[in-house]
């Protein structure tokens, strides 16, 4: 059941970057709307997903990297509908399938056995933790893909690209708001369990350094009206370093998170 | 006045937002740095590891341990001086309350930094393992007065045998005059004023006594513990306790982590080589070698973690500040257009 969704969801996703390909070429009538469809059915199929693997776990998924990876890609989809809004651009469309698609299929590399929660992780400080965490790499993320149509083929869009550019501040205040929340759950939690609020533990410090890049972003646009290009290319390169503190520090800087 | 006009210069460099946004990006980037070498480890180490020339720039400056040595730390502090500074020049200049809320928020980094700070210098900890039923004093570890006993400890499994908590009874007796009991668990530590005690680990001992001769020493052993009889020889024992032993076709094995069938599984070595081995269970005597051993009893210890740290309230009340002033820096940002930049 949880499988053939999961393949659903694939197959959603893999219709929304060819129908948006289509859009590319050939402009049709209608094309922006086929895309919401296919993306609110890709969201529909994910929130089953999630439904049908609660069910059977008996807990929210919320407490290993196929859960998290999993969470974080159907994030991505919500947010992507709340963002598309008034912006009409198949690339947009493209960078946000293929962003699930990537991250899908990195889920899959992972095992999606259920597994019942280890002691450290019973906690409750686990959901806030997890929750905001989706919210920000979320909106890192849409910052990212908003980002790429800024720095490329911008003016396919509708929105004007000094609109483009107050989305992806928006959406990087969000982040970075929840960002800190991630942050600061994370360390009180971190003093409740292994009785210690920092430890430079590599997740821990990445989490850190993308929380100063994004803090870099905020400052440069306020102070040097870095606005445009180079601070779409902050929120690319920021968000580079978000699915490194994601995947890359578990694969090759393993520490006491070496479970998420 | 030479001091005065290169003070000001000082103050105007610390507060620029240039010299701010070099800070975040220096430290973000040295940060990272530290991830990719292996922290904490000795000189030769990196000797060993990395070739002459790169274990001498890790060493000489420090790298092995980076986020304590003085560099760091001084980066760290101009961050806080720059914050400061700034937030200073711009404490005159109050007129909204966005401009409030982003003092706040910049304070309370500094708040959180400073509470860092402190814990270095003034927190400490120790770890101990303490049998059921054993009694330690705190002073012997560096904190206040007070007796620590563990009355009891638990674990508790789900079907498949994976823990689902662990837990120890805990009694804190005189400590800053007062008693506390409390069963502590992972996630639920015990909180006496800035004193804090954690459940870290558990295994289990094990207690025997050595009949070779008629002074029938007691030998206590945790779980996979060597003890060494004889040092110019290298003569030792290695215990392994089986809680559920069980000698089947698919050779010796423990079939639960219950103690439903106590063995100890006990291995005579010379010069590293097994000399002769036995599994016997609780009460058994055996002669092992030129050795008489009997196994009288087990049980579980706790491993706790023992903390004192007071920086960590300044931490979490900067923690507080910070989303308070984001939260009221960016309401506006979403609700209150004009309120926006
Ligand atoms: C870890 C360090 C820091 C963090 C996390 C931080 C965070 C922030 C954030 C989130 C904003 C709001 C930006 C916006 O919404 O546009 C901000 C604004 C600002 N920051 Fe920082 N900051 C830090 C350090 C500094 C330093 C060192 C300075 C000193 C030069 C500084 C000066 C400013 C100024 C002038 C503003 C704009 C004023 C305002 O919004 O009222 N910040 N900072």
């Amino acid at each position: 059941m949880e499988n053939t969704l999961l393949n659903i969801l694939f197959v959603l996703l893999l219709l929304v970057v060819t129908a948006n390909l289509i859009r590319l070429w050939k402009p049709f009538g209608r094309s922006s709307f086929i895309s919401s469809v296919l993306l609110i059915m890709a969201v529909i199929a994910f929130i089953a997903l999630i439904v049908v693997r609660t069910t059977i776990g008996g807990r929210i998924p919320f407490a290993n990297s196929y859960e998290f990876t999993l969470l974080f890609a159907g994030g991505i989809l919500i947010f992507a509908i709340f963002v598309r809004r008034g912006l009409v651009s198949p690339l947009f469309d493209i960078s946000v399938a293929l962003l699930a698609i990537l991250l899908l299929s990195v889920a899959s590399t992972f095992s999606s056995e259920i597994r019942p929660l280890m002691p450290a992780l019973q906690s409750g400080w686990l959901y806030a933790h997890v929750a905001t965490a989706v919210v920000a790499y979320g909106s890192f993320a849409l910052a990212a893909c908003l980002g790429i149509i800024y720095l490329g083929r911008a003016q396919e869009t509708d929105l004007s690209l000094s609109a483009v550019d107050e989305r992806i501040y928006k959406l990087v205040v969000l982040g970075f708001t929840f960002l800190t929340i991630v942050i600061i759950t994370g360390a009180v939690w971190a003093e409740e369990v292994w009785g210690s609020w920092w430890t430079w533990d590599p997740k821990e410090t990445w989490s850190l350094v993308t929380w100063l890049v994004y803090a870099a972003y905020l400052h440069s646009r306020h102070s040097y009206d870095w606005k445009g290009r180079k601070s779409a290319w902050m929120v690319v390169i920021g968000f580079a370093i978000v699915m490194f503190t994601l995947f890359g520090v578990s694969v090759l800087l393993p520490g006491l998170h070496s479970y998420v | 006045m030479m001091i005065n006009k290169w003070l000001k210069q000082l103050t105007q460099t610390l507060a620029s937002m240039q010299t701010a946004i070099y800070l975040l990006l220096i430290v973000g980037v040295v940060s990272a740095l530290g991830t990719f070498i292996p922290q904490g480890q000795t000189p030769t180490f990196y000797m060993q590891h990395y070739g002459e020339i790169t274990s001498l720039i890790i060493n000489g400056l420090g790298l092995g341990t980076l986020y304590h040595v003085w560099w760091f730390q001084l980066l760290i502090i101009l961050l806080c001086l720059s914050i400061l500074t700034c937030a200073y020049q711009r404490l005159r200049r109050v007129k909204k309350i966005t401009v409030l809320a982003s003092l706040l928020m910049h304070l309370a980094v500094v708040f959180i930094l400073i509470g860092a700070l402190w814990s270095l210098g003034y927190s400490h900890s120790s770890f101990i393992e303490i049998a059921r039923g054993q009694t330690v004093s705190l002073n012997n570890y560096g904190f206040e007065n007070g007796r620590l006993t563990l009355n009891d400890f638990k674990i508790d499994y789900y079907p498949d045998f994976q823990p689902r908590q662990y837990s120890s009874d805990l009694s804190l007796i005189n400590y800053k005059g007062k008693n506390i009991e409390q069963s502590i668990s992972v996630n639920h530590p015990l909180k006496a004023g800035s004193l804090k005690i954690y459940q870290s680990t558990w295994g289990w001992v094990m207690q025997l006594t050595n009949l070779t001769d008629t002074t029938g020493t007691i030998i206590s052993l945790k779980d996979k513990d060597y003890f060494l009889f004889d040092e110019k020889e290298q003569i030792k024992v290695q215990a392994i306790f089986l809680p559920d032993f069980e000698d089947s076709e698919s050779g010796i094995h423990s079939k639960s982590p219950l103690p439903n069938h106590p063995h100890v599984w006990l291995t005579l070595l010379q010069q590293g080589k097994i000399v002769d081995m036995a599994i016997i269970p609780v009460g058994d005597e055996v002669h092992l070698g030129s050795y008489h051993l009997r196994f009288d009893i087990f049980f579980p210890y706790s491993g706790l973690q023992i903390k004192q740290d007071s920086g960590v309230y300044m931490v979490f009340a900067g923690f507080i500040i910070l989303l308070a002033g984001l939260g009221m820096r960016y309401w506006f940002v979403f609700m209150d257009k004009k309120g926006a930049n």
